[in-house]
């Protein structure tokens, strides 16, 4: 016998569950809008350790390494400012900011974002003055970028002095950074 | 999930995407266009809303395509995405009712259709899931009419799955009351 709790319920699936005819025309908008983007770089080797490193790995931290690793994230600064440096070419409108992260252990660190289709052969910061001090340039046109660290290319670190970003779509934790149309950094 | 690829696989799409035909990636729209549309139009009550979040929905996923982890589920990974674009929007939208409905009676007060005839049946379904706190007509979309596993709920809200079923109960509950309101009117 049905319960008619059940019945009713079944009936709003149902009604629910009915085929929705979106516009086609959302095809062509999409088309048009991502053709504007670079290529998602998944099919280079660093797009397959960028996904080997998005799966989840189980971790051993003694206390002692836990203390060392947070040593090193202690203090990230997040500087903006107008820069005539070129590399990589700035497009129209774009400002040019710098990524400031001090982490004494790292043998290499790369910066990754939006910005470079996280891409960590694209941006590698560079040691500036003392041993500890990593630095990379970075031009921004006005939008709202996710980034994050890769450190000695397995350390996936969000950079805590900047809002973090939840990442809702994506599931790992990341920074976000809003450039305004006038160039300042949120 | 509900979701199941035809003709050529997800993935075979998903590498033709990474290695430079952009042209491929239109093929995953239109594969996946009604049936993500479907859950952003139930979810956010309005058409408009829902076509510029699917439309948002595609231009992410496009630029996120290098951290697809497993392109034969590029489906359900595109979905998760779609779920939480809806929830922002749907965030959105509340924001703005908050700003701008300053009568609340007169939402107490919408009318309420019979379920005689399948429009009015419509109207009334569709005022009773708007009527849903936002989470519960998440659970309830994704349950009873895209019809997942609670695990695959569980991976795409991020929320546990005890947590999922109560929201799903709470959903019908309120929905039984409404419906069972609006057929006495």
């Amino acid at each position: 016998m049905f319960d008619p709790v059940d019945d009713l319920i079944e009936r709003i699936a149902r009604h629910l569950r009915r085929p929705v005819q979106i516009d086609p025309a959302l095809d062509g908008r999409v088309m048009r809008e991502i053709t504007a983007l670079p290529t998602p770089g998944g099919a280079t080797a660093l797009g397959k350790a960028w996904r080997w490193l998005r799966r989840p790995h189980q971790l051993t931290l003694t206390p002692l390494g836990g203390l060392a690793a947070a040593a090193a994230l202690a203090v990230v600064v997040f500087l903006s400012r107008m820069d005539r440096t070129p590399s990589p070419a700035p497009r129209a409108e774009s400002r040019v900011f710098q990524f400031v992260l001090v982490a004494p252990r790292a043998t290499r660190i790369s910066l990754v974002g939006d910005f470079n289709d996280w891409d960590a052969t694209r941006t590698p910061m560079r040691r500036a003055g003392s041993e500890a001090l990593w630095t990379a340039v970075v031009p921004l046109a006005p939008g709202r970028y996710h980034y994050a660290f890769l450190v000695d290319g397995s350390r996936w670190l969000a950079d805590p002095s900047a809002p973090v970003a939840r990442d809702e779509d994506y599931g790992a934790p990341s920074s976000v950074v809003t450039v305004g149309a006038g160039g300042g950094d949120s | 999930m509900g979701i199941h690829s035809v003709g050529t696989s997800d993935a075979a799409l998903v590498r033709r995407v990474q290695t430079g035909d952009t042209g491929a990636y239109a093929d995953l729209v239109a594969r996946y266009r009604d049936r993500l549309g479907r859950y952003a139009l139930h979810m956010l009550g309005n058409r408009e809303d829902a076509e510029e979040v699917l439309q948002d929905a595609f231009v992410r996923a496009y630029r996120s395509l290098a951290r697809c982890d497993d392109p034969e589920r590029f489906g359900a990974w595109l979905y998760g995405i779609l779920v939480n674009r809806c929830r922002t929007a749907g965030a959105r939208a509340a924001r703005r009712a908050r700003r701008f409905v300053h009568d609340p009676a007169a939402l107490e007060t919408a009318p309420l259709a019979g379920p005689d005839g399948r429009a009015e049946w419509d109207d009334t379904v569709r005022w009773a899931l708007a009527r849903l706190p936002s989470e519960s007509r998440e659970a309830f979309l994704l349950k009873h009419v895209e019809e997942l596993e609670y695990e695959d709920m569980a991976r795409l809200t991020g929320a546990g799955i005890s947590a999922l079923k109560m929201r799903v109960k709470r959903a019908r509950e309120q929905l039984q009351a409404m419906l069972k309101e609006a057929e006495r009117v």
